[in-house]
């Protein structure tokens, strides 16, 4: 099943979701933040967002630091979805 | 969007709903026929109902522009031939079609990237596809044997909707990334998203680990070639591997040769 991390109300309330859909594109092991028709990779190894465009700048800094401290359960979930691509990965792939 | 947005409707109230799209209200058929002969290079029409659709079947085609039309109510048979006689792409809700909700729908068609984002879809249960359809209203055939996951819930096709404003494909429990889909099936979405999201790393190396990545692949399942020779192809110490090797490599990844640098 998807997953999707539950939100504070407030930024719930604003449209905003963290999601790990059950298919993505794989590479690298991340989260997606939806924004109505933005979204922004996040990832998982290295806690960064992965593309420029659109800014990061628009995630909320709160959203961004619940992302963050949620990353232990977040990488454990991907792990488990994806186990063919785990966050770890193996040495080579860094 | 550069493209004229045109509704046809005798009142104002749907139309408001797509005020970001900046758009024409056309009320008589007059003023239909009209717009249609000065935007018949390329605009894209909307109808949120079915009196405003006999003013479409009605129109004195001309010149073959790229007229797009997305009608927001039921139509069926002939009437859909009729309309694509003068319309290059005709989205509506027939046959178990789905469309987004309107307001998500207006968010999607004002998206300057809304060819990347889905604004509705149907099923084809005959040939086990889904049929969707993109913010630029051009259909995207989908096999349903692609929505699975390694242990993931099984996709429930008789429970498809697009959610997240066009950004994912729900099939019961099941979730797809339209981007991933895009990745997939279109070669010019992959182009563009590689273009944006790999911008550092356009090697055959980079193509080729995330094709395998995108394929739950490791390094050990290339069959005839060695984990450390991929490795090496991957991380750019040889630039191109021999024809053979590209062969196997292709083979083991389920695309053609030529295509493992498109990824």
């Amino acid at each position: 099943m998807a997953f999707s991390l539950p939100l504070p109300a407030h930024l719930a309330a604003q449209r905003w979701k963290v999601k790990i859909r059950d298919r993505e594109r794989l590479e690298p092991p991340h989260v997606t933040v939806l924004h109505g028709t933005k979204a922004w990779r996040l990832d998982l190894r290295r806690g960064e967002f992965m593309d420029s465009t659109p800014s990061p700048n628009e995630v909320p800094t709160e959203l961004i630091d619940f992302v963050l401290e949620s990353l232990p359960a977040l990488r454990a979930r991907w792990d488990e979805m994806y186990p063919s691509n785990p966050v770890q990965g193996d040495a080579d792939d860094e | 969007m550069n493209d004229a947005v045109l509704i046809v409707d005798h009142e104002e109230t749907a139309a408001r709903r797509f005020e970001a799209l900046n758009p024409k209200l056309l009320r008589s058929a007059e003023e239909v026929q009209v717009a249609f002969d000065e935007n018949w290079r390329q605009a894209l029409w909307i109808v949120p109902r079915l009196s405003g659709m006999s003013r479409l079947t009605t129109l004195r085609g001309g010149r073959r522009g790229d007229q797009r039309l997305l009608f927001l109510g039921h139509l069926e048979g002939i009437r859909r031939e009729v309309l694509h006689a003068n319309f290059r792409f005709v989205v509506a809700l027939a046959d178990g079609m789905k469309l987004l909700p309107i307001d998500e729908l207006a968010e999607v068609l004002a998206a300057p990237h809304r060819e990347d984002l889905f604004i509705g879809g149907a099923l084809d249960t005959i040939d086990r596809a889904l049929v969707l359809y993109r913010g630029n209203l051009e259909p995207l055939v989908v096999p349903l044997s692609w929505f699975s996951s390694a242990g993931g819930p099984r996709p429930d096709p008789a429970r498809f909707e697009i959610v997240d404003s066009g950004q994912t494909v729900r099939l019961g429990e099941f979730e797809a990334a339209s981007d991933a889909i895009l990745y997939e099936f279109d070669v010019d979405a992959r182009r563009r998203s590689k273009q944006k999201s790999i911008r550092e790393d356009q090697s055959f190396g980079g193509s080729l680990r995330r094709l395998r990545k995108q394929r739950g692949l490791r390094r050990e399942d290339f069959d005839g070639i060695s984990a450390k020779e991929i490795a090496r192809l991957e991380r750019g110490e040889v630039s191109r591997p021999h024809a053979d090797t590209l062969e196997r490599i292709a083979k083991a990844l389920g695309v053609r040769p030529d295509e493992v640098e498109t990824y």
